[in-house]
């Protein structure tokens, strides 16, 4: 007994006193407010979940109400479409750039990632100035598809929907097979052709197969968005719901949050069975490089392939882009009905200063949420990556969960756990609103610091601890100025993914934590749209300006920062 | 061909350097091996890495453990080191149990295989951690950083003082015993050092590891797969096989009286080959100078002068050295077999045959045998027909057959 207590004294317990902080924060704010949505989903509206009074009636919806019926089916064929849109516009994409030879890749790959640096409503807003009823596109479009008699359909429901989502999210499938094609060892297509394949053959067995798991990647990257993306539904969307805005709705409509759990869970499982479905699909196909010997990688030359390349390279590049260029001419202009705006002038900036209070929200909030997410992030991945505990799987899945749960079912676990009657009442409050972005951002820095422990060497911690230093010195002096790279990079990407961030804070937010993109939300619902755009472009050049210091400082691309947000 | 060191008494020419300011007495005590088991779980099954493992190291021996991959080696060392807490069993240093004490409280030196070195600190401030930990006043580091780093022959590396990601990977190894010797562990342990290094340095390196543990005098264990380098560089060495120690002994023991088949084929080359002995009294045939045997393969009868005899029976198997054997284009009197060259390398000093034996020329998997000549036999061209005579003493016994 006497040995048992000195052994344990002889041990290092600093690391699990200071390792056990992220996993309490994960079990109140993420395990608790998710399982307590989980049992209310089987309660009546407005009551508390017991056993004796399990009900299905918040589910029995998805069988008797129309509109239920119509947003789930819609939710179905937008996250569909737009994978297979994305897939059609993206790989070719990344296949050129990354094969063929031309100028400005580096360009094209930075102008590739523009479109995810706003908030996705503020793409689909932008879409609406330009193909809304007297847009200009639609009416130069609609003049030369009159000579086939065709017209545009509108752009507020599904077309608008799935148009804007395809031209926000190609980015991800863009980017991640241009990774994959330039990344594959070109003496395996090599080896091939010695053997006497033709190039078809060869892109059929050898690339293709090689790539196919980036793809899938992507297309789970894609799916997951799809389906959870609030803000370009809620403003295109017309009279056509998702199941996002039915949420919204339910909460905002009538305070059902039962009943907005239910529709939650039923959108959880989806993006789940996707998940499962492409893992199984993929890890048949996970291939380990066996050599890392490796040569040039070998571009085509040929002329027509070059024109061809660049050419649909700039279409899909321009078509992206135009949001952006819109927004920007908006910005000084009140009116734009027709080809060209009208009323140029510089008051829509003075919104600007009438916005501070949300402007300095939105700093204050994404500041707090951003420094505990790298925190709690990088604890875990040093907990799962190093310490491996039993059960280091269940923590990467709890950590990772929130990065499958869209914005909206986070933002209702949190109001089901924390509003009245709650032993603990934040919501309203700053405090929910931190807490919601960490819960959200978090598996961002936990990946990025979890590569690089993979990449460090345990046995440069091993032979610190043997020259003599404790687990609390060897982080100090060894693993964390080598994980700071990871680390730093993980939180600036949070940083500026949280700017933009929508679909938790609307349901969250009250009138002293409005944060920019609900200010932005409503200048656009009130049909400010010159307001709207400044603001935008405020928003648009801060998210770039920070990108843009963190990969110059770290030596990375811009498109690389990308590859999870 | 071998470099036998023999016993650990210093080398001549070389005095223990005073790193710790202890006047040079060794005051360093055994380390002890008490039953020692180590069992993992891997996915789902238990695997013994270390079964029972029990022996002594003496002070400042050069030690080495040898065996191939997966054979316990690395677990062992680890849980000198602390890395690892052995599932039972002790492991005394002088009468302290150091099994469960963690490792920075063990005051020991370690070196990878991957050396280890920090990326994010210079050469200096890599050899000096050790130091800073023990809060050693500054002008005491410079000076004994400076010491060790001349010591391991890095002085004017030192004074341009690199990243070590600039260096190269015998540089960087002498930095990394730098390191581990600058805090005078009372053990230095050495994880495969020099597996990450092409040939002609690690030749070089090993005589050097050797030199400046003689210089330091500091109880050290070497782990190593490849069985020249541990009988080059070991006073006493373990060869181990799946969590086993098979047998410890110096270079000379082990290579001239395995004790198994084992170690006998994992020190150099071993040609087996199952006899029969002809001889009444079983028992003591080690006092008899000569021994009668029949070769099981051919039945041909001849008389040996075997080094060492352990049978347990008449049917037992001979091991004969590939430099015990001789190759003759023609057939002799005493030619024990006929066999075909299958291939002939010349490595340098000697010539290696390997040639398939009578009995096995049509077999489809057929074993071959490996005849090591000093002078070659020039006539002898790959698929000539030759014949095999053996030197009759220099032949170890071991109990049962090799059956292949």
């Amino acid at each position: 007994m006497f040995n048992k207590v000195k052994e344990f004294f002889q041990r290092d317990i600093t690391p699990y006193l200071i390792l056990s902080i992220p996993l309490i924060f994960l079990l109140i704010f993420l395990i608790w407010p998710v399982g307590t949505t989980i049992l209310r989903a089987f309660a009546e509206r407005g009551q508390d979940f017991s056993i004796t009074n399990i009900t299905f009636s918040n589910f029995e919806n998805f069988v008797d109400s129309n509109l239920y019926r119509r947003s789930f089916y819609n939710s179905f064929l937008i996250s569909f479409s737009v994978v297979f849109l994305t897939l059609l516009i993206g790989v070719p994409m990344g296949y050129f750039v990354a094969r063929v030879e031309m100028p400005f890749k580096t360009l094209i790959r930075t102008l590739g990632v523009l479109p995810l640096i706003m908030p996705s409503f503020v793409g689909a807003f932008s879409w609406i100035i330009l193909l809304g009823r007297n847009g200009a596109l639609r009416i130069i479009v609609n003049r030369f598809l009159a000579i086939f008699g065709l017209a545009l359909p509108p752009i507020y429901g599904m077309f608008g929907i799935i148009f804007s989502m395809t031209m926000l999210y190609y980015p991800f499938v863009f980017l991640l097979t241009y990774g994959a094609f330039s990344s594959t060892n070109p003496l395996l297509e090599e080896s091939a052709m010695l053997m006497g394949a033709k190039q078809s053959k060869i892109f059929k067995t050898i690339t293709f197969p090689l790539v196919l798991p980036s793809i899938g990647a992507a297309v789970i990257l894609v799916f997951i968005r799809a389906i959870g993306n609030f803000g370009i539904p809620s403003v295109v969307g017309g009279q056509e719901y998702v199941l996002p805005t039915l949420i919204y709705f339910r909460v905002n409509g009538f305070w059902d949050l039962n009943g907005a759990a239910a529709i939650a869970i039923i959108s959880v499982i989806i993006t789940s069975a996707a998940l499962l479905l492409q893992k199984y699909v993929i890890s048949v196909r996970e291939y380990e490089t066996i050599t890392a010997d490796r040569s040039e990688q070998k571009l085509h030359k040929h002329p027509v392939i070059k024109v061809i390349a660049m050419g649909y390279c700039s279409i899909v590049l321009f078509v992206s882009l135009l949001p952006q260029i819109t927004l920007f001419i908006m910005s000084f202009f009140e009116q734009w009905n027709g080809i060209l705006p009208t009323g140029f002038t510089f008051s829509n900036y003075n919104a600007i200063l009438t916005s501070l209070d949300s402007i300095k929200n939105s700093l204050i909030i994404v500041l707090s949420a951003s420094v505990l997410a790298a925190i709690i992030g990088s604890l875990v991945a040093y907990i799962t990556e190093r310490k491996n505990p039993k059960g280091s799987a269940i923590i990467d899945l709890l950590v990772m969960a929130p990065f499958i749960l869209p914005g909206i079912v986070v933002a209702v676990a949190l109001l089901n756990a924390f509003s009245y009657p709650s032993p603990l009442i934040i919501s309203g409050t700053f405090y929910i609103m931190i807490i919601s972005f960490v819960i959200r951002r978090t598996p961002y820095v936990y990946r990025s610091v979890a590569a690089s422990l993979t990449q460090l060497d345990v046995k440069l911690e091993e032979s610190s601890m043997i020259c003599g230093a404790s687990w609390a010195c060897t982080f100090r002096k060894v693993s964390f100025p080598l994980i700071l790279p990871g680390i730093i990079s993980g939180t600036i990407l949070t940083l500026a993914t949280l700017l933009k961030e929508l679909s938790t804070s609307i349901l969250l937010y009250s009138a002293n934590t409005k944060t920019l993109p609900i200010q932005i939300y409503y200048e656009v619902s009130d049909g400010n749209f010159g307001t709207a755009s400044a603001l935008s472009v405020l928003l648009f050049v801060v998210v770039f300006i920070i990108v843009y210091l963190m990969n110059y400082f770290l030596g990375n691309k811009v498109s690389s920062s990308f590859k999870l947000g | 061909m071998l470099f036998l060191p023999g016993s650990s008494k210093k080398l001549p020419g070389t005095k223990i350097i005073e790193l710790s300011g202890k006047g040079g007495i060794n005051v360093s005590s055994n380390l002890r091996y008490k039953d020692v088991k180590k069992t993992f779980v891997a996915k789902g099954k238990n695997v013994e890495a270390l079964k029972s493992i029990s022996f002594d190291i003496k002070p400042g021996e050069l030690f080495c453990l040898l065996g191939p991959s997966g054979c316990g080696k690395t677990t062992l060392l680890r849980c000198t080191a602390g890395l690892e807490i052995p599932t039972s069993g002790s492991i005394f240093y002088g009468d302290k149990d150091i099994a469960k004490i963690p490792p920075f409280k063990r005051n020991i030196g370690m070196v990878f295989q991957s050396f280890a070195l920090y990326p994010h600190m210079s050469v200096f401030e890599n050899v000096a951690y050790g130091l800073r930990i023990r809060k050693v006043p500054e002008p005491e580091i410079k000076e004994k950083v400076e010491k060790i780093m001349d010591l391991v022959g890095m002085a004017k590396i030192l004074k341009r003082n690199p990243s070590p990601t600039a260096l190269s990977g015998g540089q960087q190894q002498r930095v990394a015993i730098a390191r581990a010797l600058v805090y005078d562990p009372e053990i230095l342990l050495l994880d495969e050092p020099l597996a990450s290094l092409d040939a002609k340095i690690r030749r070089r390196l090993r005589a050097e590891i050797r030199r400046i543990q003689k210089a330091t005098d500091i109880t050290t264990i070497y782990v190593t797969h490849d069985q020249e380098e541990a009988m080059a560089i070991g006073d006493r060495l373990a060869i181990m096989n799946s969590g086993n120690v098979e047998q410890i002994g110096s270079s000379e023991e082990v290579y001239n009286r395995p004790n198994n088949k084992f170690v006998a084929n994992f020190i150099g080359k071993m040609n087996f080959f199952p006899a029969e002995i002809l001889e009444d009294n079983l028992s003591d045939l080690n006092k008899k100078q000569e021994i009668k045997v029949k070769f099981n393969k051919n039945d041909k009868i001849i008389n040996i002068k075997p080094k060492e005899v352990k049978n347990k029976g008449k049917n037992v198997t001979l091991a004969i050295r590939p430099e015990k054997l001789m190759i003759n284009d023609k057939e002799t009197s005493d030619s024990i077999f006929s066999a075909r060259v299958r291939i002939v390398q010349h490595l340098g000093q000697l010539v290696r045959y390997e040639v398939i034996a009578e009995w096995d020329k049509d077999s489809k998997d057929p074993v071959p045998i490996i005849i090591d000549m000093i002078n070659p036999v020039v006539k002898l061209r790959e698929g000539d027909q030759a014949y095999i005579n053996l030197t009759p003493n220099s032949i170890i016994i071991f109990p049962g057959r090799e059956e292949k």
